[in-house]
């Protein structure tokens, strides 16, 4: 397996050092400024060049005709952006992840195919709300080209899914409740299961359904659904 | 039509100035307000502060309104990533990028953007220009790829 990992700042060091352990991975970390590459060429070795990783001669070079996966984590959503884009529709690598630094670029990198993305901002979000004491319902991971999500949530006294079977709910279009774990143990439910508060659910919810399903197991019922 | 400029080098600033003079409705948009000063002081166009990479910049600009697009700030890179977003989030119809490096921009000139390579294109004039007849003592061609 060969992986390219473009931008040799904090997150391309600390990536390199984790996949450096691995066995059977050849990994080349590409760094912009030659400084900041000699630095770390004088920790990691021969795995470092100096390059620019958007210009396609230079990854020509580094042999990305065979990589499979491309990492952009430079701080440079530009870079990133372009880097992954090249390594996608000129190189063919099988799989690309490009770190977003502008939360508001994320929309964009979805749009153009890139099918992993790291933010930082967002990764920071999920670990708040998993501290928040009412947090409800957290992303687990996310599944980019369907646009799904799996998710865990727990049930809340009083809400409108709490006491029910999951055959009298009506969840969003695309909601799969596929385990749900009670008093710490973790079984696949059926629609005779009833679901009680404290209750922890892993469902994959499609990321437009995530705000009505949060509703569900943290508010009371809607009185129309009466 | 309503254009929108990023970057206002010689390029950015020479196109706002011809596409003003034609009637377009010009935005121009600069990183660093001193850029500014290479507009003549009758251009009726407007300058904006702030990177065109910047969505609540574009949104001031009137992104969604423009029906053309043109990027031609210093880096290939943040030419691409705004042109992109012109046209994949905001609707831009036209959208015309400056890319020096030309593989850059031939690739994405197949992905959908309008691409240019001064680069390339300096190279052939140069190298026509070795090669045409010149009456004696007469300078070359005059377009260079002067960013």
């Amino acid at each position: 397996m060969y992986i390219i990992v473009v931008g040799g700042g904090n997150v391309g060091y600390g990536l390199a050092l984790e996949l450096q352990q691995l066995p059977d991975y050849e990994v080349t970390i590409v760094e912009l400024s030659s400084s900041r590459a000699n630095a770390l060429r004088d920790e990691l070795g021969e795995m470092v060049v100096h390059g620019d990783g958007s210009e396609i001669a230079f990854l020509e070079g580094v042999g990305a005709s065979r990589a499979d996966l491309l990492i952009a984590v430079t701080a440079d959503d530009g870079a990133n952006l372009v880097t992954c884009q090249v390594a996608s529709h000129w190189f063919n690598v099988p799989r690309v992840i490009a770190r977003v630094n502008d939360p508001r670029n994320e929309l964009l990198f979805r749009r153009l195919g890139i099918n992993s993305i790291v933010s930082a901002s967002g990764a920071v979000m999920a670990q708040i709300e998993a501290t928040l004491p009412e947090h409800t319902l957290i992303p687990l991971m996310a599944l980019e080209s369907a646009g799904l999500q799996v998710v865990t949530m727990r049930v809340q006294e009083g809400s409108a899914v709490d006491g029910q079977t999951l055959r009298s709910l009506t969840f969003p279009q695309g909601v799969l409740v596929t385990i749900v774990i009670h008093d710490g143990t973790a079984a696949t439910p059926s629609g005779d299961t009833v679901l009680h508060h404290g209750d922890e659910i892993i469902a994959v919810v499609p990321r437009e359904a995530e705000d009505a399903v949060r509703g569900m197991v943290t508010s009371p019922p809607v009185a129309a659904e009466e | 039509m309503r254009v929108v400029i990023m970057g206002c080098g010689r390029v950015g600033a020479g196109l706002a100035q011809t596409m003003q003079a034609e009637g377009h409705q010009v935005t121009v948009l600069d990183t660093d307000a001193f850029a500014f000063r290479r507009l003549l002081p009758n251009f009726a166009g407007r300058r904006l502060l702030g990177s065109g990479t910047d969505d609540r910049i574009l949104q001031e600009a009137g992104i969604g309104e423009a029906e053309v697009f043109v990027a031609v700030a210093s880096g290939d890179n943040r030419n691409i990533l705004a042109s992109q977003k012109a046209r994949e989030i905001y609707g831009v119809q036209r959208v015309v990028t400056r890319v020096k490096d030309p593989l850059r921009a031939e690739l994405f000139n197949g992905l959908g953007l309008r691409t240019f390579s001064p680069t390339k294109v300096g190279i052939e004039l140069a190298h026509t220009s070795i090669f045409a007849e010149m009456p004696e003592g007469a300078p070359g061609a005059g377009g260079g790829a002067g960013a």
